[in-house]
């Protein structure tokens, strides 16, 4: 366990849990507990969070796999992967559908007719369900994973090109980063007009970030050179950013309170990843990875413990959590959204998914127990890092 | 004076003749009266205006002729009331003529369904400039927001159409999107909410709290859709109508103090 390339790092478990629930809480509009989620105080969101670890975990569980196993099964496990992730998509997409063709028929105010056709595909299943499948029909909230999909998909060649030189991948994907933002390329989407809310062209560069990194540490590499200058500078960009955040969030709601740079600095792009939201996401990453050390106790202790299971259940919590926050804003809009209904809604939503990744987390295990023969404690709690799905 | 006693036995005229020509109209007279009495009530907090509108307060201070276009989507058309008469532009101008009688005051109704911010941007030219507006009510926010455009379009979008008002030295104002519950689990409001109310405030432009008024009116169950027959509910939104004209009279009242 004394290797640091081998040893599962909690850290990416415990972080990746918190901005699930963060993603949860999120997606409920108007929710009181999102004034104090990523998205209220820093210029970057949960989404941030999940892509960069989701490619760090990426590089170091296919990596691996490259070296035991060979190129052929390394791009095999890759796509499976992708794979579960599209019937997961489709999964939500068929929720989708039922939430807004009941909406559609049962809605009875005439006020709405002509413009919130919420239901317009409707009127062309067959190509508004072509679109889908095709990851082209992107409704609210079902953005994320087809950007995910599309990473996996490339991620094969990401994989080979730094197994060669890291800098054959960091190159092309720093350069079509900047392209974007210059340019300001993006992605057609169905209907006619929209676009990839996460423009993958942008965000790519996140994920392939994220996942040299996780191919350092399979090196051996663990940690971040200079630390003398880049913790200070990650340091004072990250307050900077936090401030200038908080006193908009603050603004929002008091508006005597003035909002700093607003004028200047607002609105920051997510669709293309402006680079006011990735330098100071970099800056927590950097300020994280050298303070809090994989061993830290607090991911062991037992609060941190469903947060973890969360995060190593990533691909059914997160769906779930989807599905949580529209159920929840449903019974907000029905309800009533009063403060305590709202903290109610969240906790139960919390408690659900916390429910959820414990239970996936105890069927795993035993699972994975040999069979006939009981008295020997199963491997998987101290087994490798898993990309949060089962194998 | 002959100008206002002309202008009443006009609008007896018209009224008359609606009334007589329609019988159905007479019960909706009936109904709007009762209607008219309890004031579409709103928290004192909704009505709360802190920006001005010096142009069109020179105007009325000197009791010159007022044009307002009211430019937007279909809840600007009204449509679904029945027809303009009963749309919130028209709402708007009675009560206007009502708090400023001796200024003859048109409001022009240039809703049309369906467009996004840009779209209604691309309009200006030839459907508000023309009519030599001293007041803009914007209306806009709902197509973006339903068709899912980038927020940032939507807030340069919004940034081009105030500032091609405000160089021309007519006043503007925004009115937010329309509020339902079921439609708001579907299409998400808020970003584009908090977005328009943003670039307003950058532009020290007046946001109508449409949403939110709406929002309090179905919370307090004041227009219950659900619960009506389908033939009553184009009824129940010329009150809807109603009440929004007469608010944003009010709240126009209180800017071009």
């Amino acid at each position: 366990m004394s290797d640091p390339s081998t040893s599962r790092d909690l850290r990416l478990d415990f972080f990746r849990g918190v901005a699930l629930i963060f993603i949860f809480i999120d997606h409920i509009p108007e929710n009181i507990l999102s004034y104090f989620t990523l998205e209220a105080l820093g210029f970057f969101d949960a989404a941030e969070v999940f892509i960069f670890i989701s490619g760090f975990t990426a590089a170091l569980v296919y990596g691996r796999r490259l070296v035991e196993k060979g190129a052929l099964y390394a791009t095999a496990q890759v796509l499976r992967r992708a794979w579960q992730l599209y019937v997961a998509h489709v999964f939500l997409f068929m929720i989708f559908i039922a939430e807004v063709s009941y909406t559609a028929t049962t809605f009875k105010n005439p006020m709405y007719n002509e413009e919130m056709r919420v239901a317009d595909f409707l009127d062309e299943p067959h190509i508004a369900v072509l679109q889908a499948l095709l990851l082209q029909f992107q409704p609210t909230f079902l953005d994320i994973l087809p950007l995910y999909i599309l990473m996996l998909v490339i991620f094969p060649v990401v994989l080979f090109g730094m197994q060669r030189h890291p800098l054959l991948v960091l190159l092309p994907s720093a350069a079509l980063y900047i392209v974007v933002q210059v340019l300001g390329l993006s992605v057609p989407a169905y209907p006619e007009g929209h676009v990839w809310y996460f423009n993958p062209l942008a965000w790519q560069f996140l994920f392939v970030t994220g996942a040299l990194l996780g191919h350092a540490r399979i090196r051996g590499r663990t940690s971040l050179p200079w630390p003398g200058v880049i913790f200070p500078a990650a340091l004072v960009i990250f307050v900077a950013a936090f401030l200038i955040k908080l006193s908009w969030t603050i603004h929002g709601v008091w508006e005597a309170f003035p909002g700093l740079l607003l004028k200047q600095l607002w609105p920051i792009n997510k669709s293309n990843l402006s680079p006011l939201r990735l330098v100071p996401f970099y800056a927590l990453v950097v300020l994280v990875a050298m303070r809090v050390p994989p061993e830290a106790r607090f991911l062991r202790s037992a609060g941190a413990r469903p947060l973890v299971l969360c995060g190593q259940q990533s691909l059914e919590i997160f769906c779930l959590g989807i599905i949580l926050s529209a159920l929840g804003h449903f019974i907000l809009t029905e309800y009533g959204s009063a403060v305590p209904l709202q903290l109610a809604v969240n906790v139960a939503g919390v408690a659900v998914m916390f429910l959820t990744a414990r239970m996936i987390a105890w069927y795993k295990t035993v699972d994975r127990m040999p069979a006939l023969r009981p008295g020997i404690r199963p491997a998987a709690a101290s087994g490798r890092p898993s990309d949060g799905v089962a194998k | 004076m002959t100008r206002r006693w002309y202008l009443r036995v006009a609008a007896l005229a018209v009224a008359s003749f609606h009334l007589g020509l329609l019988p159905a109209r007479t019960e909706q007279a009936r109904a709007e009266q009762a209607h008219a009495e309890h004031d579409c009530e709103v928290p004192p907090e909704m009505m709360q205006v802190s920006v001005k509108l010096p142009h069109l307060a020179a105007r009325l201070k000197a009791r010159e002729p007022v044009n307002i276009v009211a430019i937007g989507g279909a809840s600007t058309t009204g449509t679904a009331a029945g027809s303009p008469e009963l749309a919130y532009p028209h709402r708007l101008q009675l009560a206007l003529a009502k708090f400023f009688p001796d200024v003859p005051i048109t409001v022009v109704n240039k809703g049309v369904p369906r467009q996004s911010t840009r779209q209604m941007v691309g309009r200006f030219a030839t459907d508000v400039i023309p009519e030599d507006p001293i007041l803009v009510v914007w209306e806009t926010g709902i197509s973006d927001a339903v068709r899912g455009i980038e927020v940032e379009d939507f807030t340069s979008g919004l940034q081009a159409g105030i500032d091609e008002i405000k160089n021309r030295g007519i006043d503007i104002l925004l009115m937010d999107m329309q509020f339902s519950r079921s439609t708001a689990t579907v299409i998400d409001f808020e970003r584009y909410l908090t977005a328009l109310h943003r670039v307003a405030e950058l532009n020290e432009v007046y946001v109508f709290p449409r949403y939110e008024m709406m929002r309090y009116w179905s919370e307090q169950n004041m227009f219950n859709f659900d619960e009506v027959a389908a033939e009553e509910r184009a009824r129940l939104a010329a009150r809807v109508y109603d009440c929004i004209g007469r608010k944003l009279a009010q709240a126009i009242r209180l800017a071009a103090q």
